[in-house]
Formats: structure tokens, sequence, C-alpha cells
């Protein structure tokens, strides 16, 4: 009977619990996608802030001091080299999966046509396939993202027609009066090459007054076959916190299990000591102005959104909680009936609880997708990619949706607790 | 010419009858009641004649209009104008007064106008209640509030759906003195009622089964006391 | 009694004696305006604030002489030009190459509170130099020179010899500096010594010279690019640049972000925004009989219509009120946990919020409203 009731209400007063139903799925799909969307802000807002460029160099040892800011004089090609052989082994350290991009530079002087300049080889789209099976581009197409080509297009080291072309800054290119197409001969220290200008670029920096070119020409235009200067690399960090400044500065000084935590954390720290370990004599470090600050902006989204998150729960869960109290409430003459041929104050209540739980399943479960749907309109559309579903995000929605229907009914059983049934049968 | 007069009224539900072939006179100034068992048609009749429902088939004329043929937002106007209503569940807005639940019928009429709404709850003997909520009232006290609404716009007609189904004998004599008094001065009053005491007050009363009028008496000895047969 | 005057009293009455009815509608509706307030005062300010946050990739602009040097009053006519309510810091740099332990090294003159603005992202091992004699030194040459904080060090500077043709040999100018801080940044900072402005100038003997500018101007691109446009033909003397990786990839992220809170605002809107209409669509269903009573004794559907739905916007307004200050002071707890700053009160949310909160509790009232006139009164009255 008690069941038979319950469907009664369900079925025969479905355009009710329809509504009930709807703001409870309306109130977990505003919870489902407003914990996806913030438990993966951070994620995605990283990658956004790849476009810095790189947030951790690698040098070599005996080497950490070179000069090249502003174009200092004696700021002379390096004494000591990176292997290119090795760069491979960065996509094998522990963190290889956040590494999303890197590349290698050589520094050479060169003579373009009577101007001695400097050439850099590096890669442009170098394709690699990695031990995994994962294939991936890298190199200052993707690095240097702000770069703006002026004239041409971007250097495709991908084609077949590439072997010798280069990229030249603005400044560069109007000292020497070259455009896109225009082919230069160009005398290195070791050998010469004729080299065709794919493009033109404009990077707003010191830049624009060298010329880039894929890394085995400038290499054997200076006969440093093998050998980099430095590699920047890209990589998805946890924002720097105590621990992970206490190990910058001397990983020893952690305990075991500290430095466990930290060797297994994404800081940007324990990911150059692990680029550090597979590339010999090198010396890899953060760059602060990079890594700072995506650590700020990090943090503040993240709180942003927790936020948001927070004031669009406490709206649903009042929202929910209302609209319970509201329609049981309307209901008193109902319940008084039930109450005038005997039904206990916990039958009632049961009843009622009973009715608005499974109410609240269905909506709740139906806002669940909604909300992943949601979700995934918001990762789509600003970030162009899915929002990842936590599993944690199914229990936290659940729970919130069961107690704010329980909260919701409390003051509408205790009116019914108090109501007697003759008020409400004499229509008071 | 009569006040009212229902001519050949059937009312159709599928393939119920709820009024069969009905014909009614009332005249202006005439205490009527209507009396049946339950399912009779008493309350479609009721309804009919409160401009609340049409009738599927007949004429209803009202002082002369044949309110059948009129819309919807025609009847409300007819209503507001000629019918004064009184229900057996009182119905009044709960989170008024009195005062301003026998103002709303004033507002909805034409102007509110408190001294006089005072005035009608004074003639239901409830003055020195006018600010106070239902809730604060008796049963027999809502109902006289009810009357007062029913009355403050001078209607045609007072129109009664079981007035004392919800009192008890000293509010029912309280409310059936009212009509008395109404009837006195002038004013025609059909209540529908199964209760035969009640209905036995009146001056006539017409009986009505499985929709149709079934018998009509006429009281020889009206004098509008309510008898109780104890 | 005027007709409006009963009106009022009507409408009064029913929210006031129906006060916890009442309450959990104006519940409803005060957190819809709370959140519509809230949310949409964040959106408009996350621009700005996180505009801020992004200074923290320091310099967005240098200025850099058209010939030679510029001095300390080109500086200041450049910033003229930009508008000082976004100038975040402005830092001049001279560069001389000077020697440690008879070793070539590049020193530079600059103004060290301005550099915490420009570049935010330097870390400073000890402190900054606060008075003349205190060296800042980066970490290549504190390593290079086995130099830390506390050491002291002499700088020498030869004059006249301008580091390419230094055939004549002139006494060096020597002075004493205490190694304050090491700074380490992970770029090529870290093989400069920085000191005062006046420090070099006293070394050198040189003064008023400037080599370069940064700047951390808190502008979107377009402004900025107007900025500069404005300086290099007003400033014959500097040439303003843009730093393309810092403002290209912060009108990237900027952009991406702000689509980010916008399209959650959008989202959490609509969806409180149907949340507000359901439990108001209740709250009127709930008066069905007494919409039939009305119709029973004489009120036409419009008078019906018209009087709760003057009770749903007197609501709706009240909401409305106390969502617009429950918002402002959402947002402004959100700025100042998140980025540890006030918000800027924007009066035009507060109609918005009261005129969206009016309009949505009306269409939400009005339907279940219009519904219950088309039913029959006397259906209503039996206890349909």
């Amino acid at each position: 009977m008690f069941f038979r009731m319950i469907f009664g209400t369900l079925f025969r007063q479905w355009k009710k619990m329809l509504m009930i139903a709807f703001t409870i799925a309306l109130g977990s799909s505003l919870a489902t996608a407003m914990l996806s969307v913030m438990l993966d802000v951070g994620d995605k807002v990283n990658q956004e802030l790849k476009t810095y460029g790189a947030n951790i160099t690698v040098v070599p040892k005996e080497n950490s001091v070179v000069n090249s800011l502003y174009e200092v004089e004696d700021g002379g090609t390096a004494v000591a080299f990176l292997r290119e052989d090795e760069l491979g082994k960065i996509k094998t350290i522990f963190w290889a999966f956040n590494i999303v991009d890197y590349a290698p530079f050589i520094n050479t002087k060169v003579n373009i046509g009577g101007t001695e300049t400097d050439a850099v080889g590096t890669w442009f789209n170098h394709h690699m396939e990695l031990p995994t099976g994962e294939q991936l581009d890298a190199g200052v197409t993707s690095m240097r993202s702000w770069w703006e080509v002026t004239d041409g297009k971007w250097l495709d080291e991908q084609t077949a027609d590439n072997a010798n072309c280069a990229m030249i800054g603005t400044a560069l290119a109007q000292k020497l009066g070259v455009k896109a197409g225009d082919t230069v001969h160009i005398s290195g220290s070791a050998s010469d090459a004729d080299i065709t200008i794919a493009g033109v670029f404009d990077a707003g920096g010191d830049e624009d007054e060298k010329i880039f070119m894929p890394l085995d020409t400038a290499q054997s235009l200076g006969d440093l076959d093998g050998k980099i200067d430095s590699i920047e690399v890209s990589a998805i960090t946890t924002p720097d916190n105590e621990l992970a400044v206490k190990a910058a500065k001397d990983p020893k000084s952690l305990t075991i299990s500290q430095y466990e935590t930290w060797y297994c954390t994404a800081y940007a720290s324990s990911i150059c000591y692990q680029i550090q370990e597979v590339i010999t004599d090198a010396v890899a470090s953060p760059v602060r102005q990079v890594a700072d600050s995506e650590g700020a902006i990090l943090e503040k989204t993240e709180l942003l959104m927790l936020l948001i998150t927070i004031l669009s729960l406490i709206g649903a869960a009042l929202g929910i909680c209302n609209l319970v109290t509201a329609s049981v409430m309307e209901r008193s003459a109902e319940i008084g009936l039930m109450k005038a041929i005997g039904a206990q104050n916990a039958a009632v209540s049961g009843l009622v609880l009973t009715e608005i739980i499974s109410t609240a399943v269905v909506g709740g479960v139906v806002g669940f997708f909604a909300g992943w749907g949601f979700a995934q309109i918001i990762g789509h559309t600003v970030f162009g990619s899915s929002i990842e579903m936590r599993a944690v995000v199914i229990p936290l929605v659940a729970v919130l949706v069961l107690i704010v229907t329980l909260a919701g009914c409390i003051p509408a059983i205790r009116m019914m607790l108090r109501l007697s049934p003759c008020e409400v049968l004499h229509g008071k | 010419m009569s006040l009212l007069e229902l001519k050949n009224i059937y009312k159709i539900y599928g393939d119920l009858h709820a009024l069969d072939d009905v014909n009614l006179k009332v005249e202006k100034g005439e205490w009527l009641s209507i009396m049946g068992p339950s399912g009779s048609g008493k309350s479609t009749m009721m309804n009919i004649i409160g401009c609340m429902d049409k009738p599927t088939k007949g004429e209803v004329l009202l002082d002369g209009v044949d309110i059948a043929k009129e819309s919807p937002k025609n009847l409300t106007t007819i209503r507001r104008d000629k019918i004064g209503l009184i229900f057996q569940q009182f119905h009044l807005v709960n989170y008024l007064t009195a005062i301003e639940n026998v103002m709303l019928a004033q507002y909805y009429h034409s102007v509110p106008d408190e001294k006089e709404a005072l005035e009608a709850l004074d003639r239901v003997g409830l003055a020195d209640r006018a600010k106070h909520l239902p809730s604060q009232l008796s049963g027999g006290e809502q109902q006289r509030v009810c009357v007062a609404r029913a009355l403050i716009n001078y209607p045609e007609i007072i129109l009664a759906d079981e007035p004392t189904g919800n009192l008890d004998d000293a509010n029912e004599k309280i409310v059936v003195d009212l009509f008395h008094k109404l009837h006195s001065e002038g004013t025609t009053l059909i209540v529908v009622t199964h209760d035969p005491e009640v209905a036995e007050v009146a001056q006539r009363t017409v009986y009505l089964r499985n929709g149709k009028l079934h018998k009509e008496t006429i009281n020889e000895h009206f004098t509008g006391e309510i008898k109780f047969d104890k | 009694m005027k007709k409006r005057q009963m009106y009022f009293r009507m409408i009064t009455a029913s929210l006031v004696r129906r006060r916890s009815r009442m309450l959990v509608a104006l519940l409803s509706i005060a957190i819809g305006a709370t959140i519509l307030s809230g949310l949409v005062t964040i959106y408009y300010d996350v621009p700005r604030q996180m505009g801020a946050q992004f200074r923290n990739y320091g310099a967005n602009m240098i200025f850099t002489p058209t010939e030679g040097t510029f001095t300390a009053e080109d500086m200041e006519a450049g910033r003229s030009r930009i508008d000082s309510g976004n100038i975040v810091g402005v830092t001049p740099y001279r560069y001389e190459s000077v020697r440690i332990h008879e070793l070539p090294v590049m020193a530079a003159g600059t103004d060290m509170e301005q550099t915490k603005s420009t570049s935010p992202y330097w870390s400073v091992e000890g402190t900054y130099p606060a008075s003349s004699g205190e060296l800042l030194l980066g970490a290549g040459l504190s390593e290079q020179f086995r130099l830390r904080v506390g050491d002291e060090v002499t700088v020498s500077y030869t004059p006249e010899f301008d580091g390419r043709s230094g055939e004549e040999t002139v006494l060096d100018n020597t002075k004493d500096f205490t190694v304050t801080g090491i700074l380490e940044t992970g770029g090529p900072e870290e093989d400069y010594a920085y000191m005062a402005m006046s420090d070099l100038e006293e070394l050198t003997g040189i003064s008023g010279v400037i080599d370069l500018a940064e700047l951390s101007v808190s502008a979107s691109s377009d402004e900025l690019k107007a900025y500069t446009e404005k300086i290099n033909a007003e400033v014959p003397k500097i040439g303003a640049r843009l730093v393309k990786r810092v403002t290209e990839s912060e009108t990237t992220v900027l952009t991406k972000l702000q689509a980010l809170v916008l399209l959650v605002t959008v989202i959490v809107l609509a969806l409180t925004m149907i949340c507000v209409a359901t439990t108001m669509t209740a709250v009127v269903t709930e008066r069905r009989k007494e919409i039939g009573l009305r119709k029973a004794i004489g009120a036409s559907n419009g008078g019906i219509i018209k009087e709760f739905m003057g009770e749903g916007m007197l609501l709706g307004a009240a909401g409305g009120i106390i969502g617009s200050v429950l918002g402002y002071i959402f947002a402004q707890q959100v700025s100042i946990n998140v980025f540890s700053s006030s918000i800027s009160f924007m009066p035009l949310i507060v109609p918005v919020t009261i005129l969206v909160s009016v309009a949505v509790t009306g269409i939400s009232c009005l339907l279940p409203i219009r519904s219950a006139t088309q039913v029959d009164p006397a259906l209503v009255l039996k206890g349909e």
C-alpha cells in the first residue's frame, strides 16, 4: 500500500513531481558542470599559458654563464655543448607526459653578404615518434606563438623542399633588403650555403636581428655537428609551494618521503631535476618570468572558479530546498486527510520523504548528464577541448543533491507534524 | 416577467445528463430552496445560475438576458453585478481581514468603500471583528463575513451553496436569521442545500433528482424562522 | 477609498500576512539576483583584475633610444603619454661594462624599487639594495666570483673606455660595494650586476643617461598599440616597442579566461533563473483556489493578472534589491580573497539586476496565473 501511494503521487501528480525533478535536475546539472569545470580549469588554463613559451631552460653545466641579454660584447660562442642525440630522452622522464613542447638551439656567427649576424639552428615543427607510440611535433612554431609572420610563411620542416630554408627577423631582413622567397648566400665559420628565405617574422625583441634555420643547417655552417647550446622546454607544472622552494635549493635537504612527494609532483623544480638526470652535464632551471607568473595566474583562476562554484552550489541548494518546501507545504490538505484517517507522523513523513527522494534521484541523474553536457560546451567553446570528467564529481553531486533535498523537506515535515487534521479539513 | 427563468435546460457530460430538461422561474424577492441528494444536479444548476457554467442546451434568462449565450468575459461582469455568492467552505482570502474580504467584492464591482463595508459587517453582527483575519474567526463568523461580502454590492440574487454545511446549529440559526432579514428587505434568495430544516424555511422548495425537477412544495406557513426537530 | 489604495492594500496584505510563503519566494528571487549581480560584477572586473595578475610577466613595453641614449626627461615625456592609472611601473636601465676582480662584467644601473613592479618574478636571495654602495648580483656572477650575500667587492670602471676602442690608459674609477642580494631569474639577468642608478653615475662620472626603459602597463593590446604610436610620434628621442611575447600571449590567455567566466556566468544564470521561475510557479500554483474565488466574486481575468503580477513584481523588486547588495558583497569577497584588491562598484548593475529580477518573476508568475484564470471558478471552489 505504501508503494501504491507513492506511485499514486508520482504518477497522478506527475506535473508537480516533474517540476520538482526538473528543479533538482537543474541544480544537479549546475553542480556537475561547475565542479567538472573547476577541477579541470587548472589544466586547461595551464595549456593556454603555454603561449608564453618555455618555462624551463637547459644549458651546459660549464657554460651556465653566458651573456646574451641585449647583445652584449664578448657574448661569444659557447665553449660547452649539449648533445643532440640526447634530446629524445627528455620525453622519457617521470613527468614526460607534462612536457608539451621543447626545442634545441645552436647559435653560430655567420656572414650574409658582408653583414655579420647570428644564425640560430633549431626545430620548427620537428616530428618525433616516441617509444611510447605517442607522436609529437615540437619546435619554435608552437613555442614562439607570438611571432608574427609578416611575409611568407612559417618554415615547415616536414615538407621535402625545406633543406635550405630559413626564417629571418624583420630587423635583419630590412638591413639586408631581403624578402620571403629570396635566396641569400650565407658563409659560416665552416662552410657556405645558399639559403631560401621562407618567411620574415616580427618577434618584438632581439630575435628580430637573427636568422633562424633548421638545426642541421646551422650545425654544418658552424661545424657543430651533433652539438646544441641550449634547450627550451615547455612543461605543465604545478605552482610552487614551500616544499618545492626547499627542494629547488637543495634536493638533498629533503627527507625521503618529502623527496618522494616532490619528485612525483610536477613542480618546475622537480621536472628540472629529472631533466638533469637524463641530459649529460646539463643545468635545467625554471624561467622565473614564465614559471612564477603561470603559478600566480593558475592559482587565481582556480580560486576564482572555486568561489563561483561555491556561489552556484549555494544557489542551486537553496533553490532546490525552496521548491521542495513550497511543494510539500502545498499538499497540507492531503497530509491532513492522511492524518485524519489515522496515519502516524512517521508514516506521513516517510511517505513524503520517499516520494521526494525518488524524485530527486531521477532528477539528479538526469541533471548529472545535462551538467556533463554543459561542461563539455564550456570546454569546447573556451578551450577547444573536452573537459575531463573526474570520478570525484559523481559522489559529490549525489551527496549534495541528497542533503539539499532532505534539508528542503525538514521545514515542510516540521509543519506537517504540527498540522492538526481538523484544521486542514475545515479549510483553514 | 420573472427575475430568473430557466427554459429547457440540459447539461450533458458525455452520457451523463446532469440536468435534463429543467424549467424553473424565480420571482423577484422570492426565497427559494433547491434540494436534492448528491449527484442530483444541484451543483450544476447552482453553477449555471451563478454564471460560472453554461448549459449544454436551453435558455437562462436573468433580467431578460439569456446568459447562456454570453461570453465568459460578460458572464464575469453579470456575476459581479447581479449575483452574490455564499459558499459552504466560506472561501475567504485568508490573508485579508474580514473587512478587506468584503471590500474585495466592492473592489471588483466598483470602488472599495470602507464605511459601507463596515456597515455590511454590522448587518451580520461582526462590526467589532472587522480587523480580524479569517483564521481568527469561528466558522459561523466566517460564513457571516461571506454573507456580508455577498450582499455588499446589492445583488439581484444571493446564491448560497450549502451555506450551513459546515456550521453547528447555533451558527446555522444565525445564518438563516440573516437570510430572513435579507428576505424581508426584499433580496431574492436561492439556497442550495440538502438539509431539510434549512430548505423548509424558504417560501418554496424545488427537489431535484437525477437531473430532473422532481417535485415542488410551497411553504404555507412561511415565517422565515428555522425550526429544529429535536 | 481609491481603487488603487485597495490594490496596494491587497498586495501588501498578501506579502506581509503570508509571510512564510512569501519569504520562500523572496529568498529564491534574492538568490537569483545575488548570483546575477555577483557574477556580472565579477565578469566585468575579471579583465581588470586578471590583467593585473598578468603584469607578473613584467614589462610589456620598452623604450629604446632612437640614437645613442636618452635622458630621464625623455623617459618622463614618454611616460606622460600613458594614462597614469594604467602604469604599473617604469624602470630605467643603463648598461656599462665594469670590472670585478679584473674580469669584465656588465653592470646595470636602475631604480631598484621600480624593478619590483616591472620584474616581479625576480627571485632575490637576501635583499634588494636600498642605499648607496649596495649591489644586487646575478646568480651566474655570484657563482663565477664566489660572492655571497654580505661580501664586499670593489667594482672598477675605466672612463672613456667604451669597450671597443680602448687605447688610452686612464686611471680607473673604483667604488666599494656590499652584495645585499643574489638574483635568480632562470634567464640572462643572472649574469648582470645591478646597482642604483646614482651609484653607476658616480662610478662612471657621467649622469643623465638611460639606455633602455622597461614599462609595465596594464592595458589591452589595442590600447598599448595606441600608446606606442603616440609616443613614437610625439617623443622623437624614444622608440617605444611592445614586448610581443608578453602582450600577444596576454591577449590570448585573457580572452580565453574572460570567455570562460562569461560562459560560466551565462549557464549559471540561465539555470538559476529557471530555478527562480519554477519556485514562483509553485508559489502561484498553490493559489489557484484563491484565483477561482476572486473570479467567482466578479474579478475579471485582467484584474487578477494585474494583482498577482503586481505582487510578483514587488517581490521581484525586493529580491532584486537584496540580491544587488548581497551580490556586491559576494563579488567584493571574491575580489579580496582571489585578487587581494577591492572591486569597483558598477552602479549600472543595480538597476539591471532589479529589472531582470522583476522580469523573471513577472514572466514566471504570468504563465501559471494565466492558466489558473482559464480554469472554471466553480471547479476550483469545489476543491479540485
